[in-house]
């Protein structure tokens, strides 16, 4: 269980390191280079991690976060694959079980809807199948599309597809610190397979990290509270985290309300009890996860506070989430499909107020507009 | 490779398959083994004769029709049996049954119940045994029906690209559970698979053991010396009902004179002598395996959620 707070607010900082007033610096980092920084540093620190997947080796490099290690490494380390994710899956998964650890990348998680026969019917069930006497050692790295017209088949946020399978880790990285925290450690120390959803809207963003925080060898399949409060608890994953912090931070300034933010982060698994312990402090709940709220993290997390200790909430639950469709393309449908500040700033002041006319003022931003304005897409 | 040293071991090997099977035949209405099985009875030769060349370090990777290729690869009996019976004394403590026999420990891979699946995952075993010069072959075993499946493409051709020491071993008893290959495929297995640049071997016989060992010598010498991936289909028959038991030539959509035919050539049915002569000493066996799996305890409570992460 963690109960640190962690420095997760994206900065619009160009220096590199600012100080944080202790011994220790903190610096800062994006979620693009974090994920260079780990490639690169899985591929040193461990002669049998390969990289495999379309375009890893390419000018290119998914995003920034595989350029130039196949230069460095070599094209059968860091390996561009056919158009093939069934195929490449299941050769991951033999990899894996003859001494190898793959990191296979989908810079869509909609493309490993081809591969789910070798994720769900194989790599989840290799080990207990066959009673424990193989491992799958190896981490499938997704990204989720949002903004731009991605549209019905680049935007889609699968995790609650694979949390609910058992045999697999799934984690949702929510700013560079956790990418950080979870990916070095993951590789080296945990043999099973592991499903990551990296959000694509945060890899251009600028995150502070705290050595510190690093030290303390955070659980990789942990839940993390990224602020305290006493007035409302906020279940968010992903982008939503940061959503989270900047509407925490609207409303304490305008209204003195203290939220408490936890970061679900490994979905599959998560630190319930860190959870219910916020939720008996606080009383009341939003759930903001990047996808629908049906059969979903929304669905779960109720599930979770209905079975355990549903006399604790003051209120019902409120969940933020995609709307019941695929995500149109147009942008004036595409900002009513995700949930944005302004809804998400309402529903906290009318739990904590206790009804609608809470008088309490709403950001006149757009939903993280002013973050991720540089995404300019395309894709 | 044909002398009758080697014939009678490998007709050793086929009969003990064949003789375990039959048992299984024997014990399956008394419900001690709750597992769909699916048996090799007829295809015995194909796992004797593709085994006999490899080590335990090369590693095999089968499909859900696997009592023979466990065996063959040198699986042991006794958890084999424990495994049919739930035992926790299985070689997947209970967790496998029939379709997804494993012996690591002599490279039996796995076995998968979903067609095609594992194919690729011979070759994935092979990247990783190039990669990390293990000097290993990997075999692929799959039926007819999985060349259907667009993995089996996907693996053909990334093996290829890749040049990977894996065996693609078609085991073409024509049938997909009740629907003949030329009711499904428009291509020629053999042709089509040279078309990834593999070469590649047809063996018609797929009832002489010594001649599919010899083949598969040769293949296997090629693929550790050159790295590089073969292609071999093996035509055989499967005498018994897709799945369970019985046979079921009555239901109308086999035929008949084909079996009839294959069985003229089948060692096991004609070498009876030579049959006669193994039989007492694998029956021994095979009472022992079942004492050893009847006496085995059910796996409890705290096998039930474990090895699931």
């Amino acid at each position: 269980m963690s109960c640190n707070t962690a420095m997760t607010l994206p900065v619009n900082c160009d220096d590199d390191v600012v100080s944080n007033g202790a011994d220790t610096e903190v610096q800062v980092i994006s979620y693009r280079d974090a994920l260079h920084r780990t490639m690169h540093e899985a591929l040193r620190l461990h002669d049998s991690v390969i990289i495999i997947g379309q375009g890893v080796d390419d000018h290119k490099g998914i995003f920034g976060s595989t350029i130039g290690l196949a230069q460095e490494f070599g094209l059968d380390r860091v390996m561009d694959t056919p158009l093939a994710e069934e195929g490449m899956t299941g050769v991951a998964i033999g990899a894996a079980l003859n001494g190898l650890y793959p990191i296979q990348t989908h810079i869509r998680a909609d493309f490993s809807l081809l591969a789910m026969n070798q994720i769900i019917n194989l790599a989840a069930k290799y080990k207990y199948m066959f009673g424990g006497r193989f491992e799958v050692p190896m981490l499938i790295r997704m990204i989720v599309g949002r903004s731009w017209g991605q549209g019905a088949q680049h935007s889609q946020s699968l995790q609650s597809l694979f949390a609910h399978i058992p045999g697999l880790k799934v984690v949702m990285p929510s700013s560079s610190q956790t990418i950080l925290d979870t990916y070095p450690s993951v590789i080296a120390e945990y043999r099973g397979p592991v499903i990551s959803f990296e959000h694509r809207l945060m890899y251009d963003l600028n995150f502070q990290i705290d050595p510190l925080l690093t030290k303390q060898k955070r659980d990789p399949f942990g839940s993390y509270v990224v602020r305290q409060g006493n007035d409302i608890t906020i279940v968010a994953t992903s982008i939503m985290v940061l959503e989270a912090m900047r509407v925490a931070d609207h409303l304490a300034k305008v209204a003195g309300i203290q939220c408490e933010v936890i970061d679900l982060h490994c979905v599959s698994n998560p630190d319930w009890n860190l959870m219910m312990q916020s939720v008996e402090k606080t009383g009341r709940l939003v759930v903001a996860d990047t996808s629908w709220r049906e059969y979903g993290v929304c669905a779960e997390v109720c599930r979770v506070v209905a079975e355990r200790n549903p006399g604790c909430l003051r209120k019902p639950v409120v969940s933020l989430a995609m709307q019941p469709a695929p995500c149109p393309t147009a942008k004036s449908l595409e900002d009513m499909f995700y949930p944005d500040l302004r809804q998400f700033a309402n529903a906290i002041a009318t739990l904590v107020h206790g009804n609608e006319e809470h008088g309490i003022q709403l950001p006149d931003t757009q939903s993280m507009a002013d973050v991720y304005k540089r995404f300019k897409g395309p894709f | 490779m044909n002398s009758p040293e080697i014939f009678e071991r490998l007709f050793f090997q086929a009969l003990r398959i064949r003789l375990v099977e039959e048992r299984i035949i024997e014990l399956y209405p008394s419900d001690a083994i709750q597992s769909p099985v699916h048996l090799s009875i007829g295809q015995e030769a194909v796992a004797v004769g593709a085994c006999e060349p490899l080590t335990n370090q090369d590693l095999v990777f089968c499909t859900y029709r696997s009592h023979a290729f466990y065996l063959a690869k040198g699986g042991n009996l006794n958890e084999m049996f424990a495994e049919l019976y739930g035992k926790i004394t299985g070689c997947a403590r209970g967790k496998a049954g029939s379709m997804h026999l494993a012996a690591p420990e002599v490279g039996l891979m796995g076995a998968s119940a979903v067609v095609a699946s594992t194919i690729p995952h011979a070759v994935g075993a092979a990247l990783a045994a190039k990669r990390l010069n293990k000097k290993q072959v990997i075999v692929g075993v799959f039926g007819d029906g999985a060349t259907e499946e667009g993995v089996y493409h996907e693996s053909l051709n990334f093996a290829a690209l890749h040049r990977l020491p894996v065996v693609f071993l078609c085991e073409n008893n024509g049938l997909a559970v009740h629907s003949y290959q030329k009711a499904r495929q428009s291509f020629e297995i053999s042709g089509h698979a040279q078309s990834y640049g593999l070469p590649v071997h047809h063996i018609t016989e797929g009832y002489d053991f010594v001649k599919v060992a010899g083949v598969m010598s040769e293949i296997i010498d090629h693929v550790r010396t050159d790295q590089a991936p073969a292609f071999v289909e093996i035509q055989t028959c499967r005498y018994k009902e897709h799945v369970g038991p019985g046979e079921d030539f009555s239901c109308g959509y086999r035929n008949i004179e084909e079996f009839q035919e294959w069985k003229q050539h089948d060692p096991l049915e004609q070498f009876p002598k030579l049959v006669e002569t193994f039989r007492p000493m694998i029956l021994k066996e095979i009472d022992a395996a079942i004492d050893f799996a009847e006496r085995s305890p059910f796996p409890s409570i705290e096998e039930l959620l474990c090895d699931v992460v």
